[in-house]
């Protein structure tokens, strides 16, 4: 008898669990959003997603694949395609919700020369083999991109920025963002951020024109023998570590009127590219690569 | 439908902008807090830039064009239109966020002319005629305008979307950050007048200031939606 009891209360069981994958498999197939559409040559696309992961990457058809996940019911994603734009948005049904419900994950695939304009809040950012113009708006979300190129335009507000292999051309503003540039080949980076800290990591390009500052943090660049520059670092408060072959600068640079400021105007080999560094209160480290 | 007095308010504002108040909309002040405070802010920078003419205080040319530039860029402000006055001129048919922010870059005027002030006679040297010979009169306007626009700031924030509180606790902190820099900055240039390097910090930091403030106010205003 208690066997038979037993018995009943395991099937029990095991219905109440069998229903509750089947339901929960359910909503998250709800959930789940896919939307492809056809472009020519060079799309744009621009996204809007106040919190969640938006993961953008190259592929080689013309068509633009969008995949991702709500997190409730109380999110909608809105895509449009208006001739070779296509328009990404997540929009909050009832805000009232649980904020950890309010976000979206998008995973996008794009031509390779695909224009992009992305405005996230918070969750991370990550961009791909992308070779098109990019801009990028942000607050607390982080940005990763690798092997993209063309020219790159960052304004986040505490997200922080990796940009690994990327050519073209960088311009860069943060608060308390910090940004590590590795392995680029861009001829022309302007990068500015308050209390973050900056990494430069890779040659300096004939006629390129580097530009890094910050209010405190560290900024750092790495060179190598090979490379040929002018450099200009100066810390107002803060201090200058040169590793640096340097021979006093040609140009007669003035040397700032501050009588704590720590300065450098020096020239490498024959000084094609031009490297500005500048701090308040930071430490300026120009180290040789190992 | 038609519109609600305080969009009614707010377009006789925008078509009218310096024309004297009618009488409904006088009764409408009356009545809500919300055009009153807006009233006040408005008379409020109105006062001061008629001020500031009176003093013959302008800023350097540059802070001009890159204001100009920075609110172009922003869609804040656009051509003049016939037959309109100063104010059209600023804040375009501009909704209350919008004024708040184009607020907030005066705010950058005002403290860069106060950083001038405080920088005292040591600087007179460096300063256009016009400029260091003026009086206490601007620094007074500055801190005046100050308190009117930091009751935006804080309106600006207190509209965040709570449905995101890392965007909100995001935009706090990094605000601190930014005043403590521009505290650091001040103290820098009272100390070392002559520092062109420091006058620089100080006036990127009220930059920064100034699109973070903007960047709160989009946020408020398309996510609030």
């Amino acid at each position: 008898m208690n066997g038979g009891v037993g018995s009943v209360c395991l099937r029990v069981a095991g219905i109440a669990l069998l229903a509750f994958c089947v339901a929960d498999a359910g909503s998250a197939q709800t959930r789940r959003f896919e939307r492809h559409f056809t472009v020519q040559g060079k799309p744009v696309i621009t996204i809007q997603n106040a919190t969640g992961r938006i993961q953008v990457k190259a592929w080689d058809r013309q068509e633009v694949s969008i995949t991702g996940q709500r997190g409730s019911g109380n999110v909608e994603v809105d895509t449009e395609q208006v001739g070779n734009r296509i328009d990404i948005a997540t929009r909050v049904s009832s805000a009232n919700a649980n904020p950890d419900t309010l976000r979206a994950d998008y995973d996008i695939s794009v031509p390779m020369e695909s224009e992009l304009q992305v405005r996230s809040d918070s969750g991370n950012v990550t961009v791909d083999s992308v070779h098109g113009d990019m801009s990028f708006d942000t607050v607390a979300a982080n940005l990763s991109l690798q092997d993209v190129e063309g020219y790159l335009m960052v304004k986040s507000i505490g997200g922080s920025t990796t940009c690994t292999r990327c050519a073209g051309r960088l311009e860069a503003t943060s608060i308390s963002g910090n940004f590590q540039l590795l392995q680029p080949t861009m001829d022309n980076v302007h990068v500015q951020t308050s209390s973050g800290n900056i990494l430069f990591d890779g040659s300096f390009m004939n006629r390129g024109i580097y530009v890094l500052k910050n209010y405190s943090g560290t900024i750092e660049v790495r060179f190598s023998t090979n490379d040929s520059f002018d450099v200009r670092a100066t810390s107002l408060y803060g201090n200058v570590i040169n590793q640096a072959p340097v021979v006093p600068d040609r140009h007669n640079m003035p040397a700032p009127r501050n009588s704590y400021a720590k300065s450098l105007f020096g020239t490498m080999n024959d000084g094609r590219a031009k490297v500005e560094l500048s701090s308040f209160n930071g430490t300026i480290k120009i180290s040789k690569r190992e | 439908m038609s519109p609600s007095p305080c969009e009614q308010f707010e377009r006789m504002l925008e078509e009218q902008p310096d024309g004297p108040l009618s009488a409904g909309a006088t009764r409408h002040l009356e009545s809500c807090g919300k055009c009153n405070a807006l009233w006040i802010d408005l008379e409020a920078i109105r006062g001061a830039g008629a001020e500031w003419g009176s003093a013959e205080v302008e800023p350097p040319q540059y802070l001009w064009a890159s204001l100009r530039r920075q609110l172009e860029s922003e869609g804040l402000i656009r051509e003049r239109p016939a037959k309109a006055g100063w104010l059209w001129v600023w804040f375009g048919a501009a909704p209350r966020w919008t004024v708040a922010a184009a607020s907030v870059s005066l705010l950058v005027i005002a403290a860069f002319l106060a950083g001038y002030q405080h920088a005292g006679s040591k600087s007179a040297t460096i300063l256009p005629l016009h400029l260091s010979t003026s009086t206490a009169s601007p620094r007074l306007i500055a801190a005046d305008l100050g308190k009117t626009l930091d009751g935006d700031v804080k309106r600006v924030f207190d509209s965040l979307p709570e449905s995101n509180p890392a965007l909100a606790n995001s935009l706090r902190e990094n605000l601190g950050i930014i005043d403590d820099m521009i505290a650091d900055c001040e103290k820098s240039v009272r100390e070392e007048p002559d520092d062109t390097m420091a006058r620089d910090y100080l006036y990127g930091a009220y930059e920064q200031k100034a699109v973070l403030l903007a960047t709160a106010t989009d946020r408020s205003a398309s996510e609030g939606q």
